[in-house]
């Protein structure tokens, strides 16, 4: 059985689908069997993420009315292989997605899939509860600043109660916080929440810390997940949450301000 | 699975009822000002049923409301065995009529019993939240509604006729809300109304106080009241009617 994980957040522009398309990526690296599904219908960018867009012939919507076959839809990606996508639409109404239609399409998808990675729309309305709805697991994307973990503490409440194993009184949603753009410099200079702080408010796992980084802008533009740049610190973090997210305990990275020497005091870099 | 925002229930009141025994106004304005300056505080608003039963001939009733609330009752509407053209004369001109029920009617003794009753009587008060307070014991005990997790920023939780335990925080943008006590066994960071119904005993404790608003049976406190104790364990009640933080540990 496919794990279905949503990475979320309430809050927009939080890293959900940096995070959505790093996550897959790495867990294909490391031989599952992925499919990425974009639940932003009208405002997709999954596939611009991970450097698609310009073979995207059917997409989600196409696939519940019928139009097209999950074969048709899905994309492999071209990079690493074990890994698709299946597109949101950009023209259409999120409105065509119902509980059912969501349901059988994510079935369907079981059967050839290790893990179902649902990169969910931003805010608390019906796309981002369709993307939750049938989850086992959620990546709670969050930025160490108040409104984030405001938000995330809002959708944690909704993971809590008007998901599918909620109604079901099933074992609860796995939850995980992933903690985006984090500056240990900042965090030093009491300008920005801690790891601590936003554990305290949230109190869910820790499922990693990703710096703010300059390589995930460039990953963005050119359609290469972060991921992938295993020399930036992004990258490297990426890599332990895939660690962890398959079970593996690893030391959190990147918290700390890093202590320059003399000799690189001296002569810079 | 809509959450509706309001619901409408059926509930019992009891109302002050002014019996006319006179349709001429000016008899009405004198003796109605007798009365309420006997204790005009007492009369302060008081929703104010008007009984037209007695009257034998008709009246101005738009006279009669500016009357009431130039006493500054709160009119509520018309009520007595009228025949169903009067009624239909009162609805029309946009007034409630309330049907009676078989309510006792008793004499309020106000501080001077001595004035004549003649042309006005009173029935029995009408009881707000704030007098229930020495009118029902409340010496009841409630059992505890336990809940084991955090409160999420946005949901509600309430213990109707309980006391409400949390093992867990309670977050921003979050309520809890209990007819008895409040206990957090964690940070309450939101809002906690205890006593809800008029329990002016109940009390609200919790291991760190950073809530928006706390509030027993209707006083209640902002954040920028709570800074004597924010951040740490108190537990907070009422004396004579003031919130009071006390540190719990």
């Amino acid at each position: 059985m496919a794990r279905i994980i949503v990475v979320t957040s309430g809050k927009g522009g939080v890293g959900k689908t940096t995070s959505s398309a790093a996550i897959g990526v790495g867990l294909a690296l490391k031989g599952h069997n992925v499919v990425l599904i974009d639940f932003d219908i009208g405002l997709r960018n999954l596939d611009l993420i991970m450097g698609c867009e310009r073979r995207v012939v059917y997409d989600f919507v196409n696939v519940i009315n019928g139009e097209a076959t999950l074969n048709q839809a899905l994309i492999k990606d071209k990079r690493v292989k074990n890994l698709s996508i299946l597109p949101a639409s950009q023209t259409r109404d999120k409105d065509a997605l119902n509980k059912e239609n969501v349901g059988k399409v994510l079935e369907e998808l079981g059967k050839n899939f290790d893990f179902i990675i649902c990169d969910s729309p931003a805010g608390i309305e019906a796309g981002a509860m369709m993307a939750l709805y049938y989850a086992d697991e959620a990546i709670v994307t969050t930025n160490p600043e108040v409104s984030s973990v405001r938000d995330s503490d809002r959708i944690l409440g909704m993971l809590a109660s008007r998901s599918r194993r909620a109604e079901l009184g099933l074992e609860p949603i796995k939850e995980h916080l992933l903690l985006t753009r984090y500056s240990p410099k900042r965090v030093e200079e009491g300008e920005m929440l801690s790891v601590e702080d936003v554990k305290d408010i949230l109190s869910i796992p820790l499922l990693g810390v990703i710096p703010e980084s300059q390589a995930v802008l460039k990953a963005s533009n050119s359609g290469e997940p972060v991921i992938l740049d295993t020399e930036s610190d992004a990258g490297q973090a990426y890599q332990d949450v895939i660690e962890r997210l398959l079970g593996e305990t690893v030391e959190f990275r990147f918290l700390n301000v890093e202590k320059k020497g003399i000799l690189s005091r001296l002569f810079g870099g | 699975m809509a959450d509706a925002s309001i619901e409408f229930k059926g509930s019992s009141f009891t109302l002050s009822v002014l019996h006319l025994k006179t349709s001429e106004l000016a008899d009405i304005r004198i003796d109605l000002d007798k009365k309420v300056a006997q204790a005009p505080d007492f009369f302060y608003l008081v929703p104010l049923v008007v009984n037209i039963e007695k009257l034998t001939c008709s009246i101005d009733y738009n006279a009669i409301k500016s009357l009431i609330t130039e006493f500054n009752f709160t009119f509520v509407g018309f009520t007595g065995s009228v025949d169903k053209d009067q009624r239909k004369l009162i609805r029309e001109l946009g007034f409630t009529f309330v049907n009676t029920t078989k309510a006792q009617a008793t004499k309020i003794n106000t501080t001077s019993s001595n004035i004549s009753e003649k042309p006005i009587a009173v029935e029995k008060k009408v009881t707000k939240d704030n007098d229930s307070i020495a009118a029902s014991p409340h010496t009841k005990l409630f059992t505890d509604k336990v809940h084991r997790g955090q409160i999420r920023s946005g949901q509600q939780i309430y213990a109707k006729d309980q006391n409400l335990v949390i093992i867990g925080s309670v977050s921003a943008g979050a309520e809890v809300i209990a007819d008895g006590n409040i206990h957090v066994y964690g940070s309450l960071r939101g809002r906690a109304i205890a006593g809800a119904k008029g329990h002016h005993k109940a009390q609200i404790y919790c291991q760190s106080l950073e809530a928006e608003l706390v509030s027993i049976n209707g006083n209640y406190w902002l954040s920028e009241s709570m800074e004597v104790h924010w951040g740490t364990p108190v537990y907070i009640h009422l004396t004579d009617s003031e919130l009071t933080s006390s540190k719990l540990i």
